[in-house]
């Protein structure tokens, strides 16, 4: 039987891993091209550095955590660039984490003077620093989305606290955790670009997530990958976080101090 | 973190000729070394040396090792990097090593930089009182740090983890590499395209596995723990130890007797199975380790307690890639989160949460590669 997809080139680009690579990010390409492999496509990873030009060929863009200074430094190559306006307007996906969330987002504040860097206006989200620095698990349920899928499991590491506009849909609701602003939302969506808090990375959690972008960027169903132990993880942790979250009596974010840390 | 009595910790440091060691990845070795050196000089007379040999280096770790040796006149001292600013102002060191800096338990520091930013005062403050700083010249944070220093010995380590100083610690511009020689890992200089803060030139060097001294004289280290880190951590303490007036041959002498520091490469015996403990806790760290672990089947313990950073994410950090066609067992709490990761780079796996099962029934010899916790448990079960 033939594979209508055999050989069928997709090309996933990692934006900026030096700068934007601190909690393991490039976990989440790492999980698109497997599952993009195991289902017969020839996938392809373009790893993209500062002074690199971005390639006008991709089909995901992703973008990772980093540090305050990282953060400015890839907003403003990626500004110059240009490339990832022209990636969402021919209906390229963009997954974007953390620090990637904050810079696709309309501005973001920096450091302990709260200086206020205009992002690139993918998502119209605004994010400031927020009273605490949101560090933990956290558990969302996934807006529009039924049975275990709905779930999404990761690990939050943040300052900022980000806010949506109305250009935007949140991506989640939270269970346990901070999320965007403690306000109850998750992420943001807008098209095909979607932003979102959570390490984990998010898509080695999320496989759910991961087919999710893939299906935006191909515009087509993919078959179901069977991985138990990708179940089981997440299974373990849902019960695992719940069980802390409810010995506890209720979420509380560490009260430490907020620095101009890594977002 | 809980506080002492500051001046309570200044009292059991005062009087003495104190060596401090800190960074993220070869504290607890480096610390042997140097202590071993200079035991060497002092012809093992224990009494007067002090040294937190278990790897307690916080406050009351480091007050409960003074308090053990009262009568002892110095200290060699592996110092936590969130310390080492108490210690400068409170013990006025004689000599402060500083290893290197990468990401690690991001969950408690945040940011890299921040603790740069603490030694760089702390040192700037001592001015002439201050500690002879011994850094590795490869690491740009390190070197920014340091320069606030009296007077620095450059190590160049031949370090080869950069993937935590894309920018310059001075001004944030980007930082350029040259390429270094793939065989004796010399070269692969950095230099700061903004500001021109650059690689200092190496007083001692990491060459080809030997180790070259200020006179030029080439030193075959020959020491009895693995690794070419373990090399650069030789090399930083060598410059320590010639700064606390001890001469290499004897440095090195005393230094070959480290064999298991804290329990890092020891050999021990589970049930049948005999086992070598191989310590990693961060991505710089597997990468230093990993390749280390030879045997064919490889046993690997992950967990997320507060000590070992409870974000795991770092995992996707690590090329667990490199250990396709070997038998690779996953334990520990996170097991499951090394299973997925495992699974994605495609090595075949058992999953054994359970420590003490995952090392039985192994005939052959295995190494274990553990974060902090399962280090710490493995070491009891093993007694080593």
């Amino acid at each position: 039987m033939s594979n209508p997809v055999a050989g069928k080139r997709v090309e996933v680009v990692l934006i900026y891993q030096s700068l934007l690579g601190l909690y393991g990010d490039r976990g989440n390409a790492t999980v698109l091209i497997k599952r993009l492999a195991w289902r017969g496509y020839e996938p392809v990873l373009t790893v993209v550095e500062p002074g690199d030009t971005l390639p006008e060929t991709g089909h995901i863009y992703l973008l990772g955590g980093g540090e305050d200074a990282a953060q400015i430094s890839a907003v403003r190559g990626l500004r110059a660039d240009g490339g990832l306006h022209r990636a969402v307007e021919r209906g390229a996906a963009v997954l974007a984490v953390c620090a990637g969330y904050q810079i696709v987002g309309r501005s973001f504040t920096v450091g302990y003077k709260d200086e206020v860097i205009s992002g690139l206006g993918l998502l119209d989200v605004t994010t400031t620093r927020g009273p605490v620095r949101a560090v933990g698990e956290i558990i969302s349920r996934w807006n529009g989305r039924d049975g275990q899928e709905q779930w999404l499991t990761g690990f939050e590491n943040h300052g900022g606290y980000t806010r949506l506009g109305p250009g935007v849909k949140p991506l989640a609701t939270v269970e346990i955790g901070v999320g965007n602003c403690n306000d109850g939302t998750e992420g943001a969506v807008a098209g095909t670009v979607i932003g979102t808090y959570p390490h984990g990375p998010i898509l080695a959690r999320n496989p759910a997530l991961a087919d999710h972008l893939l299906e935006l960027a191909l515009g087509r169903e993919l078959p179901p990958l069977i991985h138990p132990e990708i179940d089981k993880l997440r299974k373990q942790r849902l019960a695992r976080v719940r069980r802390s979250n409810a010995r506890r009596g209720l979420y509380r974010v560490p009260s430490r101090q907020l620095g101009s840390g890594s977002r | 973190m809980l506080k002492l009595d500051p001046s309570a910790l200044g009292k059991l440091l005062a009087g003495k000729r104190i060596a401090l060691v800190s960074g993220t990845n070869g504290k607890t070795t480096t610390t042997h070394f140097l202590a071993a050196a200079l035991r060497e000089s002092l012809n093992y007379d224990a009494n007067r040396l002090v040294h937190n040999a278990d790897g307690a280096n916080l406050h009351h770790g480091l007050a409960s090792a003074l308090s053990g040796h009262p009568q002892a006149e110095i200290a060699i001292l592996e110092t936590d990097e969130r310390v080492v600013g108490d210690m400068i102002r409170l013990g006025q060191p004689e000599v402060l090593v500083l290893l290197n800096f990468s990401r690690d338990q991001l969950d408690r520091h945040h940011e890299i930089k921040g603790l740069g930013r603490s030694w760089r005062k702390a040192l700037a403050d001592a001015g002439p009182a201050g500690p002879i700083v011994v850094a590795n010249a490869d690491e740009p944070l390190i070197v920014w740090a340091a320069l606030a220093a009296k007077q620095v010995i450059w190590v160049d380590t031949a370090t080869t983890w950069t993937q935590d100083s894309s920018l310059c610690p001075k001004c944030d511009a980007n930082l350029v590499r040259t390429q270094p020689d793939q065989i004796s890992g010399h070269g692969g200089d950095w230099y700061c395209t903004g500001c021109g803060l650059a690689q200092p030139k190496g007083d001692f060097r990491v060459e080809s596995g030997t180790i070259v001294d200020p006179a030029r004289q080439v030193w075959d280290p020959q020491l009895s723990v693995p690794g070419t880190f373990n090399i650069s951590n030789a090399a930083c303490a060598l410059a320590a130890a010639e700064l606390m007036g001890v001469d290499a041959r004897t440095a090195l002498t005393g230094m070959r007797t480290v064999t298991s520091p804290a329990g890092r490469f020891a050999t021990a015996q589970f049930g049948n199975t005999t086992a070598r403990l191989l310590l990693a806790k961060n991505p710089a760290g597997w990468a230093e380790a990993l390749p280390l672990a030879q045997s064919q089947t490889v046993v690997l313990a992950i967990d997320s307690a507060a000590a070992d950073g409870r974000d795991v994410s770092w995992l996707w950090d690590v090329e667990y890639e490199s250990l396709a066609g070997r038998s690779v067992i996953a334990t520990g709490r996170r097991a499951l989160d090394l299973a997925v990761r495992l699974r994605y780079a495609e090595v075949d796996y058992r999953c054994i949460p359970d420590l003490a099962d995952a090392l039985t029934g192994h005939p052959e010899p295995v190494d274990v590669v553990a974060t902090y916790t399962p280090f710490q448990r493995l070491r009891r079960m093993g007694r080593v």
